[in-house]
């Protein structure tokens, strides 16, 4: 009977049950039909045949015991006695679970960020209903004026909401504490169907122009700052300086819809007008930052709601258009279809910026797991060899080949078990730290990564796959042993026979894979090496970056002007600051001001160039230590009103003036085809970073502070120190206040900067050259254990060998000569699977190809390298057999 | 009628072995018939232990079970020994004979 059928029969007890009836009622028929045939009558006959049988039930109840228990029992024995074997071996236990245990975690530990980032639903009713909202093909942001547009006119969605990113600062002047939050719609909290926990949460009235400032809080945020006190509602929040009423807190588990960005604090859109009074941000027509999401109405289907929204398009953007646009550009925005996507799992930037990465780890993982799967084949196989002759003895005894097959099984299962839970731990400790990496828009990512049904379920899975992949393979080839072959002896194997062939083509594999992924980590750890090694154009170490704010102020335009100086100034005279500047923005920092330029004495037409602006004043380049070329830096006289003038870089001499020096040319800046008063270009910058290392150079002009005009209320201070930057920061922070106290500050490093913008590569590169190490740790550890194993079944042969006559040297380098053919062979495969393998990659790679030859080789010759110094251990061993000991044992 | 033992425990499995493997395929009533018949009636099946025993024999593969017809045109379950069987018939045969070997040497030389 198969197992199939066994399982099956656990359940269905009835089919099981008919089966025994049907059978002891022939039995019974039979018997009565004997003892009439006797004499006797025909009710007599059949009280004697029931009672002959003893209670009908009993049998039947029995029968299907035997049935049932016997099999439970059987797989209760095996388990016991894969236990017993398990313990009696604990060097190979050991191993071959920490081999899965790592396997199994790293896949797990992969794959729980894959589920918290990419697959898992928001928890609000019924998430597979949620749909984004898009605009003009697959955009996802709108306007205010759109957003109320889309409400109003749609009739597709049983409810739309409104969501937009913000981040709060939660003091009031000083050193900033930002907390990051959303703006939401009045109808959020009901279109989700998220409840409060205490209080109340928004509703439609919430959301009207003039509303009264009032907010929620994030049920995490709320246990983590108030300690989960319910007297929080009517208690006020001072959000960027404003006075906000709690009005409530939402369900735990519930943090947005924005994954990997917790809100911790909502406001309704309205509150614009809070934050931002004169602004007019409500009725702003190109101010992108609203993101639209809504409900399908019961049973109705994506397509439906799509061809809805499409059809309402029109009326949108007629209610919504930007009239202060050019006409073309205003009938471009009319012909902007709406139309919407699934978006159960909510909306994430995170998603988009890891999702390749995080399934190449997936890859990367999954590879190290097949790895660690032969290994333990191995190791298994070998064990099996030693039990070749108990195996023979019960196949002689008559043990049916499947039972054994099974019982072997069995100890793989218990093995994948073992590990998946050693792995279950591995993955919870690790996952968080790779989280750490995750970063985006300068603050680490929030991700819930508790062990759902689908991680677990994952996990499961991949063991039992394991178990099967690793357990198969040895367990059939154990039960083919021939008993007589077997029982004969042991040690005297066959050269060549089929096992050790399996052992050799498992080992190649093993090689083939390990060098996969030591050339993707040596190209991984390559680029990033290069990249944090690159040279910016300036130098980082010693730069603190202080943020600063002061819409408190109310400053008039004139003193916001030469506000910055008075700030600068200050700050050169702390004791330890080398030099200080303020500017619009900083290097790598994901902030970016660029313009289309137009070159006066060159022919316009066709696309204009966009070249890459930066307002700074005097000592920006001296506190940045980036280096003239040619002309001059700013200074004094650069002040508003007088002649414009600007410094550019070496790659926008190259680009525009073909290399020549262009001190002396002038540039002017085009918007709406009105070009700005020529600016002189007075100084030569090198070449610097600007938005990212890994971006080719771009033409970069720096424009004096005073001239540039000021964006918002706040500018970038660079300070210099002759110490650590961050020692400098109490003074800086003292001084601030002494100016004003309301001036908000927020602090943080170039070197820190700099390495934010490096937490993807160093993300892949720490993960890769992690699972490469451990994927040619694992099969180094493989290719020992088959030569090692070999060596002992050629004892006899090498004994004999020397006995007549070979020398040392040639029995090592019979053995070196068997291992060398296996990692070249391995090496080869594992060439030409890089080489295919390797290419997806070539987006994360800076400076190199994803074929790079100097990998390749560099890769191949370490692993060779390790490779041959496992193998010649055992070849010394060999060479050193003692022909005496070897023979007396024939 | 003459004295009736029930089978030795135990025993059951090598008499339903070793009867299938010189009668070939029986149902359970004529095995009964067939142990009880061959042991000149001193030995008689208990009715409620044969079948679970021949379900236990069945999954061990030393059985195979097939439903069938018997001249009466009732449906009946029959069962064949497997190769399984015989060996394992062969082994208990073996060893049963040792058994008694040795009880026999006991009861005559103690």
């Amino acid at each position: 009977m198969s197992i199939f059928r066994r399982l099956l029969n656990v359940f269905r007890t009835d089919r099981l049950a008919r089966d025994a009836r049907r059978e002891v009622d022939f039995h019974i028929a039979e018997c009565i039909d004997e003892l009439v045939d006797s004499g006797m009558s025909e009710t007599e006959a059949r009280r004697e045949a029931r009672r002959r049988f003893g209670h009908t039930d009993d049998v039947k109840a029995d029968v299907h015991r035997a049935e049932v228990l016997g099999w439970l029992d059987a797989v209760f024995t095996d388990i016991r006695y894969a236990l017993r074997g398990l313990r009696a071996n604990p060097g190979f236990t050991a191993v071959a679970v920490v081999s899965l245990g790592l396997g199994i975690g790293a896949n797990t530990a992969i794959f729980s960020l894959v589920n918290a980032v990419i697959l898992r639903s928001l928890p609000v009713w019924n998430p597979q209903d949620i749909v984004q909202v898009t605009l003009g093909g697959s955009r996802g942001t709108f306007t205010v004026p759109l957003w109320d547009a889309v409400r109003e006119q749609q009739e597709a969605l049983d409810g739309v909401l409104a969501h937009g990113d913000q981040t709060f600062n939660l003091a009031d002047g000083g050193v900033v504490r930002r907390e990051t939050g959303a703006w939401v719609s009045g109808g959020y909290f009901n279109v989700l169907g998220v409840p409060p926990a205490v209080g109340r949460v928004f509703s439609p009235s919430d959301d009207v122009r003039g509303c009264p400032a009032v907010a929620v809080l994030g049920h995490r945020f709320w246990q983590r700052e108030y300690g989960g006190d319910e007297a929080v509602v009517g208690r006020t929040i001072s959000l960027n300086g404003n006075p906000f009423e709690i009005v409530g807190v939402s369900a735990s588990g519930f943090e947005g819809v924005h994954v990997g960005r917790t809100a911790n604090i909502f406001t309704p859109i309205c509150a614009a007008d809070i934050f931002y009074p004169g602004r007019n941000l409500l009725d702003a027509r190109s101010s992108w930052y609203i993101s639209i999401l809504g409900r399908l109405p019961r049973g109705g289907s994506l397509e439906e709601a799509q061809a809805s929204l499409a059809a309402t398009a029109r009326g949108v953007m007629e209610a919504s258009v930007p009239t202060h646009w050019a006409p073309d550009e205003q009938a471009e925005f009319l012909e902007n279809g709406l139309s919407a996507r699934a978006a159960s799992t909510g909306l994430s930037i995170v998603r988009g910026q890891y999702r390749t990465a995080l399934f190449t780890l997936l890859v990367v993982v999954g590879v190290v797991l097949l790895i660690a799967c032969a290994n333990v084949a191995q190791l298994l196989m070998a064990r099996a060899t030693a039990r070749q002759h108990e195996v023979a003895v019960r196949l002689a005894i008559g043990s049916g080949r499947a039972r054994l097959i099974r019982q072997l099984l069995t100890e793989s299962a218990l093995l994948a078990l073992l590990g998946a839970a050693l792995g279950v731990v591995f993955a919870r400790w690790s996952s968080g730290l790779i989280v750490a990496f995750l970063r985006q828009g300068g603050s680490t990512v929030s991700l819930d990564l508790s062990l759902d049904l689908r991680v677990l379920g994952f996990t499961v899975l991949v063991a039992t796959l394991t178990g099967i992949l690793f357990g198969l393979a040895p367990a059939w080839r154990s039960s083919r042993v021939s008993p007589q072959r077997a029982m004969r002896g042991s040690g005297r194997g066959l050269v060549g026979d089929s096992r050790h062939l399996l052992g050799r083509s498992i080992v190649v594999g093993q090689v083939a894979l390990s060098l996969v992924l030591v050339v993707a980590a040596g190209l991984l750890v390559g680029s990033f090496q290069r990249l944090s090694t690159i040279d910016p154009g300036f130098t980082p170490a010693g730069v603190l970056l202080v943020e600063t704010g002061w819409s408190a102020l109310d400053l008039s335009e004139d003193n916001a002007r030469v506000f910055p100086r008075e700030l600068v100034e200050r700050m050169e005279s702390i004791p330890g600051v080398v030099s200080a500047s303020a500017s619009l923005t900083t290097p790598i920092s994901g902030a970016s001001w660029n313009d289309y330029v137009v070159f006066d004495d060159m022919p316009r037409g066709g696309d204009l160039p966009l070249v890459y602006f930066n307002g700074v004043t005097e000592d920006y380049l001296r506190t940045l230590e980036m280096r003239l070329v040619a002309g001059r830096g700013f200074d004094a006289s650069d002040r508003d009103g007088s002649a414009p003038v600007a410094i550019v870089n070496e790659e926008l001499a190259r680009q525009f003036f073909g290399g020549e020096n262009p001190v002396g040319r002038t540039m002017r800046t085009s918007s709406h085809d009105s070009l700005s008063a020529p600016i002189e270009i007075v100084g030569l910058l090198a070449d610097s970073k600007y938005r990212r290392l890994d971006e080719e150079t771009l033409p970069t002009a720096l424009v004096p502070l005073e001239q540039a005009g000021l964006w918002g209320s706040g500018v970038h201070i660079t300070v210099r120190s002759s110490g650590a930057p961050t020692a400098v920061q109490p003074a800086v922070t003292e001084a601030m206040r002494q100016i004003h106290p309301a001036i908000t500050l927020e602090f943080s490093t170039l070197e820190a900067n700099i390495a934010e913008s490096l937490a993807r590569p160093k993300l892949l590169a720490t993960m890769s050259g992690f699972f490469g190490g451990l994927a040619l740790l694992l099969a180094v550890i493989g290719l020992y254990g088959t030569m090692a194993y070999n060596v002992t079944r050629r004892r006899n042969e090498m004994g004999v060998r020397i006995a007549l006559g070979a020398p040392q040297a040639r029995i090592l380098g019979l053995i070196a000569g068997e291992a060398g053919r296996i990692v070249a062979g391995g090496l080869v495969l594992g060439a030409l699977l890089a080489f295919a393998a390797t290419r997806p990659i070539a987006s994360f790679l800076y400076g190199v190809g994803a074929t790079d030859p100097m990998t390749m080789a560099g890769s191949a010759l370490m692993l060779a390298l390790v490779a041959m110094g496992a193998a010649l251990l055992p070849a010394w061993r060999a060479a050193r057999v003692d022909p005496m000991v070897t023979l007396r044992d024939e | 009628m003459g004295k009736r033992k029930d089978v030795l425990y135990g025993t059951l499995q090598l008499l339903v072995l070793q009867t299938l493997e010189s009668r070939g395929r029986l149902h359970g009533y004529a095995l009964t018939r067939a142990i009880q018949e061959s042991s000149a009636d001193r030995l008689r099946v208990e009715e409620g232990s044969l079948y679970p025993a021949l379900r236990r024999m069945e999954q061990q593969g030393w059985l195979r079970a097939s439903w069938g017809k018997t001249e009466k045109r009732r449906d009946a379950r029959f069962y064949e020994i497997t190769p399984a069987g015989q060996r394992q018939l062969a082994a208990e045969r073996e060893s049963w004979l040792h058994i008694t070997e040795g009880v026999r040497r006991v009861l005559q030389y103690a």
